[in-house]
C-alpha cells in the first residue's frame, strides 16, 4: 500500500511543476492576491475565534445583534439613517430583498441553478395577495390578510413546479434561458390579463391586521411595523432555510450543485431534488412579493420588469452565492445603496445601474466567488478552472 | 447471472451510439469492456447505470428488469458507478465525499464498517479524509471515485476508466486493489483503454468497436488473440 502512497506524491510531485511553469502572474496580481490571501486568514480566524467561544456567548451575541436590528428604525444611527426617505421604509426594503436573495440562494447558491426569471414568482405571490384580496380586483373574494399569505405561498410554489417539471432537465445555460422567458411571461400576463388590471394594476391591496387603542397598526403612513413583520419573517424563513440545508436535502442539493450525473450515480434522485428547490425558493419569491405588495397597497404590472429580476440574482452573486451571509450582504447592498445615493443628489439613483454595472464587473474580475463567499463554491470555482485550463 | 444486457440500442438524437449490445457479468466476476475512443465504452456504461435511457433492448439485474428505473433505484438495487475522470465532489471533503456514497443507506454499523474497509484499501484517502476532493492529485481523486462506490456497497461495482490519465505505477495499484475488491465479495464490471490491464485482471471481457461488441471471450484467450493484440495492444 505504501507504494500507492509514493507513486501519488510523485504524480502531485509533477503536477505541480507543471502548474508553476504554466502560471506566470504579474507583480500587481501577485500583490493582490496577497492581499486577498491575507484577508482570507483574516477572515478564517475570525470564524475561528467565533466557533471557540461558549455556546452561550454566541447566543447571546446573536440576539443583541437580532436586537439592534429590530432597533434600527429607531435608533437613528448618523450616516446609516437616510435623510430624504423614511430611514424605516429602507429597511423594508431591504429586508425584501434580503428575503428575495435569501429564497433565490436556495436556488441558486445551494441548488446550483441558474434561475434568472425569478421575479415570475414575487409577481405571483404579490398578485395572489392583491387578486383575491382587494375590492377593486376583478375576482373580488376579499380574502383576509392572514388567509392570502398561505394562497399566495401556495400558488408561487405551483407556479414553481409549473415552471420546474418541464424545464429542470435542461441544464446551466438553457435552464438560465428558459427561466428569463419564464419572468417575461409572467409580466406580459401581468400586463395584458383583465384580471392583473395591467398598467392600471390593482389598489386596496389588504394589510396586515390588527390594531391598538382603535389605531391599525399596519397603517399607510409609518413602515416601522412592515419592517418588523419583514424582519420577522426573514429571520424565521433563514433559520429554516439554514435547518435545510444542513440536511439529508442540503447534502443532495450540494451534490448537485458538484457534479450532476456523480449525485445521480449516488443514488441521489437528482430531478425530484432539483424540482423542490425550484419549489422552495419560488415560495419564498411569493411570500416577499406577498409582504412587498401588502406594504404598498397598489400593484401594476411596471413593479417586475426584468431589470429587477437581473437585480435578484444580481444580489446573490455580488454577496457570495451559497453563503446565507453573503447573500443577505449583497442584498442590502442593493437595495440600500441607491436610496443612500438619494442623500447626495436626487439625480445619482439614476446612475445606480451604471454603478451596478461597473461594480459587477469589477466584483467578478477580484472576487469571482462573491464579497462573503462559500467556502465549498470557492473550491468548485477553482477546480472548474483548472478542469478548463487542462482541458483547453 | 448478475447482470444481462440483451440487444441494448442507444442514440443521442440522430446518431445512434449503441447498436444491439448483449452482455453478461455473473456474480464474482471481473468483466471488462475495452475498445478504442469512441467504441461505445462509455454509453454503454450510462445505459447500464441509468444515466442515459435506452432506445431500445432489456436490462436485467438480480433477476429483475430495470430497463425503466431511474438510476438512484438502480443504486438502492445494488448496482454502483464510478464515473469517468473527476468526477468527485470537489467542494466535499474526502469523508463527505464517501458519505455521498452511502447516500442511500441507513444502516450506520454498515456504514461505519465499509468507511474502514475504504480506508485500509486506501490508506491515502485517510490521511486526506478532511481535505476538500478537489484538492487531491489525480490519482487521489480517482481513488476516492472508486472507494466513494464502495460505500454505497453495491452487488455490482461499475468503474468507468479507473486508470484514465494516471501513471503507470498508479495503474498497477489501482488494478491490484481491483482484484482485491473483488476478491472481498464484489463483482466488477469495468470499462478500459488499457486493455492489457484490464484483460490480464479480467476473468472475461468484451471488445467494442463503434457500438457493436466484435470479440467476447476470457481475459486471456483475448490477452493472446491476434487481432486484438493488434489493434490494443500495439503488438504487430
Amino acid at each position: 500500500m505504501s507504494e500507492i502512497n509514493e507513486a501519488t506524491q510523485r504524480q502531485e510531485a509533477s503536477g505541480d511543476t507543471g502548474v508553476k511553469a504554466g502560471v506566470q502572474k504579474t507583480e500587481g496580481a501577485k500583490r493582490l492576491r496577497q492581499l486577498d490571501m491575507a484577508r482570507s486568514q483574516f477572515a478564517t480566524r475570525v470564524r475561528q475565534r467565533w466557533a471557540a467561544l461558549p455556546r452561550w456567548v454566541r447566543v447571546a451575541t446573536l440576539l443583541a445583534f437580532i436586537a439592534v436590528l429590530y432597533g434600527l428604525p429607531n435608533l437613528n444611527i448618523p450616516f446609516i439613517r437616510t435623510e430624504s426617505i423614511a430611514f424605516s421604509s429602507v429597511l423594508f426594503t431591504c429586508a425584501v430583498y434580503v428575503l428575495v436573495a435569501v429564497g433565490l440562494n436556495v436556488v441558486i447558491g445551494l441548488a446550483g441553478l441558474l434561475d434568472l426569471g425569478y421575479i415570475g414568482f414575487f409577481a405571483v405571490g404579490a398578485y395572489s395577495v392583491a387578486v383575491f384580496g382587494s375590492p377593486q380586483s376583478e375576482i373580488a373574494t376579499e380574502y383576509p390578510w392572514l388567509a392570502l399569505i398561505p394562497i399566495a405561498i401556495a400558488l408561487s410554489m405551483v407556479s414553481g413546479v409549473i415552471l420546474g417539471m418541464p424545464t429542470l432537465r435542461l441544464r446551466g445555460d438553457y435552464l438560465a434561458i428558459v427561466t428569463l422567458g419564464f419572468g417575461e411571461i409572467v409580466r406580459l400576463i401581468a400586463v395584458n390579463s383583465s384580471i392583473t388590471n395591467g398598467q392600471q394594476g390593482i389598489s386596496q391591496v389588504p394589510r396586515p391586521p390588527g390594531e391598538i387603542d382603535g389605531e391599525r397598526i399596519f397603517g399607510v403612513v409609518s413602515a416601522r411595523p412592515y419592517y418588523w413583520l419583514a424582519l420577522t419573517v426573514v429571520l424565521i424563513c433563514m433559520l429554516g432555510v439554514r435547518q435545510l440545508e444542513n440536511s439529508r436535502v442540503g447534502r443532495a442539493w450540494l451534490a448537485i450543485r458538484e457534479d450532476e450525473d456523480a449525485a445521480e450515480l449516488m443514488g441521489v434522485p437528482a430531478f425530484r431534488f432539483k424540482l423542490w428547490a425550484f419549489a422552495i425558493g419560488a415560495a419564498l419569491g411569493g411570500l416577499s412579493g406577498a409582504l412587498f405588495a401588502s406594504r404598498q397597497g397598489y400593484i401594476n404590472s411596471n413593479s417586475f420588469d426584468l431589470l429587477l429580476s437581473i437585480l435578484f440574482v444580481a444580489a446573490v452573486v455580488l454577496g457570495g452565492s451559497g453563503n446565507m451571509l453573503g447573500v443577505t450582504l449583497g442584498a442590502i447592498l442593493i437595495a440600500y445603496l441607491p436610496e443612500k445615493l438619494r442623500d447626495f443628489s436626487e439625480d445619482l439613483p439614476e446612475y445606480r445601474f451604471l454603478a451596478f454595472g461597473l461594480a459587477l464587473v469589477v466584483i467578478m474580475i477580484f472576487r469571482p466567488q462573491g464579497l462573503i463567499p462559500s467556502r465549498r463554491r470557492a473550491v468548485e470555482l477553482k477546480d472548474r478552472q483548472e478542469e478548463v485550463t487542462v482541458g483547453g | 447471472m448478475l447482470l444481462e444486457l440483451s440487444d441494448v440500442t442507444l442514440r443521442y438524437g440522430r446518431i445512434q451510439a449503441l447498436h444491439g449490445i448483449s452482455l453478461t457479468v455473473n456474480e464474482g466476476e471481473i468483466v471488462a469492456l475495452i475498445g478504442a475512443n469512441g467504441a461505445g465504452k462509455t454509453t454503454t456504461m450510462r445505459a447500464i447505470s441509468g444515466l442515459r435511457p435506452i432506445a431500445s433492448g432489456r436490462i436485467i439485474f438480480n433477476g429483475e428488469d430495470i430497463t425503466r428505473l431511474r438510476p438512484d433505484q438502480r443504486v438502492l438495487r445494488g448496482l454502483c458507478q464510478a464515473p469517468e475522470g473527476r468526477g468527485i465532489f470537489p467542494g466535499m471533503t474526502v469523508l463527505e465525499n464517501l458519505e455521498m456514497g452511502a447516500y442511500t443507506r441507513r444502516d450506520k454499523a454498515g456504514i461505519a464498517a465499509d468507511m474502514k474497509r475504504v480506508f485500509e484499501l486506501f490508506p491515502r484517502l485517510a490521511e486526506r479524509r478532511n481535505q476538500p476532493g478537489g484538492t487531491l492529485s489525480g490519482g487521489e481523486q480517482q481513488m476516492l471515485a472508486v472507494g466513494r462506490a464502495l460505500m454505497a456497497h453495491p452487488k455490482l461495482l461499475l468503474l468507468d476508466e479507473p486508470s484514465m490519465g494516471l501513471a503507470p505505477m498508479l495503474i498497477q495499484q489501482i488494478f491490484s486493489i481491483i482484484t482485491e475488491i473483488n476478491k472481498q465479495g464484489t463483482t466488477v464490471l469495468l470499462v478500459e483503454q488499457n486493455a492489457q490491464q484490464a484483460l490480464s485482471r479480467a476473468h472475461r471481457a468484451y471488445v467494442l468497436e463503434t457500438g457493436r461488441i466484435v470479440k467476447a471471450g476470457t481475459g486471456q484467450e483475448l490477452l493472446h488473440d491476434e487481432a486484438v493484440r493488434e489493434a490494443y495492444l500495439g503488438v504487430a
